[in-house]
């Protein structure tokens, strides 16, 4: 069986991340049927923090029992069959929530030609595992704030405060320790766990968020909504920088430090200059590709890169949050996220703890005083990525024809053009896309947030909300898992990587961290996130 | 006129085939010639005219994992004069 991209609409049906549009863009239509009155999403079903029993005098307010740990979203925001949602319970939700993601990726996995039997096993235990972490997760122990203990009339108590990152935490745990000491498991899961695919269906519903924030905010004032908006474009705007940092700073300085310092052959100091200062594996590929390197070396550049990227992820969320730049610069901490952890599983994973954490952080420090819409360091975080992702087709075009005419000078070789198009990650499309249409309802028959324009935006509220939390976040918390479960960290001790692990290790650390904490504080500094507590 | 071939690495060489000719070389530059060779002896390259040979990479033979992350490695465009 094989498969080649020889026409532009080639993959479509094949392809994860034509699959991440599908999904990503299936849903989010589905979502907008809200706007006439059809809420066919309520059943998506999402966690509380709770406990074991209420202390006395607690009222399950932001912390419940566990047998409400979990609840379909629709029981709570639909506006045409709130009673249906309810009448599911955490379970019915449960199980639809299963029934519908197994038939809908299935449905990719066919067409992609995975073993289907492997596959439906492997999600299974991989869905029901997830959901097994995200209740441990949002034990109040783990997860609840000073300030949901006190809205709960709970009595003063010691908790780790982690918010929702607590459960991203533990599924990352859970699959990093399959995928270390449960080889056999780590390998029969291995058709099912896409962290890739998963992320990339992540960021179109991700680009739900984006379009929805404003929505968000208008329900507190028309000109919270406003300032929302403006920030997104803020945000989309600096996030350009990133992609002139990579190219430009990131890549020739990871090439020279393979060259001189470690002295690496040519293509393979190109391939892992892509692979540590662009966007990880997918670099690595396009530009092995770009210089014809043969495809052993993208293969060993990307098990480095998904192991490197797993230790950032463990690492620069905590950084970021308790040592630099903290609360004070959240979007600084979110944009050297998109800049510096390779992968967009990690970074967009990374960029969603640094969310939970910084959140869960200010709202402590003020006292409950400043609280920030979920989404928007995520965003941050994310929006770089997407800069950085979009012009690595353009990027390895040029590296083919700097190799292909100058370097190699093959006698009757050209470089087709439609290499850009084969290599443009296609889920941008969806993120985009969704982005952009909420925006539109938002600035358009919502009339930017005008009292006149509040039903229907409360209409689009109710699809939008189904999307952008409980699909993302369960998403992301397929992601942690699923990446988890790939990660092998004895790789780094194999002995062929050598040289390749050190050039890593000096890049990272040395050169391209402080570096990009340095341009986002440039491109970032001083831009604020609006407070939804204050506003008035 | 065009010709269609499908490459991949092996390991050790490049290999081209369209299912009828299969050729295989550990470097680009042998495969590019032994493909000029072979389709001049099957006579798919006419005298006088152009023949651009483009040869689309089986990402197949990549490993699954690393598909998830990238779904293309490279399709190249090779023009002999015939």
């Amino acid at each position: 069986m094989t498969t080649q991209d020889r026409k532009w609409y080639s993959g479509m049906l094949l392809q994860e991340d034509w699959w991440a549009v599908w999904l990503g863009v299936g849903f989010f239509l589905l979502g907008l049927l809200s706007i006439a009155g059809v809420d066919v999403l309520g059943w998506i079903t999402y966690p509380r923090k709770w406990v074991f029993s209420l202390p006395a005098g607690a009222t399950a307010k932001k912390i419940v029992t566990w047998q409400h740990a979990f609840y379909p979203l629709g029981g709570k925001y639909s506006l045409t069959a709130k009673g249906f949602y309810k009448s599911l319970g955490p379970i019915g939700g449960i199980l639809l929530t299963y029934v519908v993601f197994t038939i809908t990726t299935s449905i990719g996995a066919y067409f992609m030609r995975w073993d289907l039997k492997k596959y439906i096993a492997g999600w299974s235990i991989i869905f029901f595992l997830t959901y097994l972490t995200w209740f441990v997760g949002h034990h109040a122990f783990f997860s609840a704030s000073v300030i949901d203990l006190r809205k709960s009339h709970f009595p003063p108590m010691f908790t780790m405060s982690l918010g929702g990152g607590a459960s991203f935490i533990l599924a990352l745990i859970v699959g990093l320790s399959i995928g270390n000491f449960f080889k056999p498991l780590a390998k029969f899961l291995s058709t099912a766990a896409k962290p890739e695919w998963f992320i990339k269906t992540a960021i179109v519903f991700l680009g739900v968020k984006v379009g929805y924030l404003p929505i968000k905010a208008a329900a507190t004032s028309q000109k919270l909504g406003h300032a929302v908006a403006g920030l997104t474009f803020d945000l989309f705007v600096a996030g350009a920088a990133a992609t002139i940092v990579a190219y430009m700073v990131f890549w020739p300085g990871v090439y020279l430090i393979a060259r001189k310092l470690f002295k690496l052959p040519r293509a393979t100091a190109a391939v892992l200059g892509s692979g540590i200062s662009i966007c990880g594996v997918s670099a690595a590929v396009a530009t092995g590709g770009a210089v014809r390197a043969k495809p052993v070396v993208s293969i060993m550049v990307s098990s480095l890169v998904v192991v490197w990227a797993v230790i950032e992820l463990l690492v620069l969320p905590s950084f970021f949050t308790h040592v630099w730049p903290g609360t004070a610069d959240p979007l600084v901490a979110g944009s050297a996220m998109g800049m510096s952890v390779k992968t967009d599983g990690a970074d967009a994973a990374a960029g969603e703890l640094l969310d939970e954490f910084m959140r869960t952080k200010v709202e402590t420090e003020t006292n409950g005083q400043v609280v920030w819409p979920a989404g928007v360091i995520t965003t941050s975080a994310v929006m770089t990525k997407v800069w950085i992702d979009m012009f690595i087709g353009l990027w390895a075009f040029i590296l083919a024809m700097v190799w292909v005419y100058k370097i190699d000078k093959r006698q009757g070789e050209r470089v087709p053009f439609s290499e850009v198009w084969h290599r443009f990650p296609k889920f941008v499309i969806g993120y985009f896309l969704a982005w952009f249409i909420y925006l539109g309802i938002f600035f358009g028959p919502g009339h930017a947030g005008a009292a006149d324009g509040m039903a229907l935006l409360k209409s689009a509220k109710v699809g939008a909300v189904h999307v952008e939390k409980g699909m993302r976040k369960l998403f992301f918390m397929l992601t942690f898992m699923s990446l988890g479960i790939i990660t092998d960290f004895t790789k780094l001790k194999q002995a062929q990587f050598g040289k390749m692990v050190w050039v890593y290790f000096v890049s990272l650390f040395f050169f391209i961290i402080p570096v990009a904490m340095l341009v986002a504080y440039l491109f970032h500094h001083g831009m604020v996130i609006p407070t939804l507590a204050t506003a008035g | 006129m065009e010709i269609e071939l499908s490459i991949h690495h092996d390991g050790r060489n490049w290999v081209a085939t369209d299912g009828d000719i299969s050729i295989a070389a550990v470097t680009l530059d042998k495969l590019d010639r032994m493909v000029e060779n072979e389709l001049k002896s099957r006579g798919r390259l006419k005298s006088g005219i152009q023949t651009r040979v483009r040869m689309s990479f089986d990402i197949y033979t990549i490993p699954q994992w690393i598909r998830q992350y990238s779904q293309h490695y490279f399709n190249r465009v090779v023009v002999f004069e015939g």
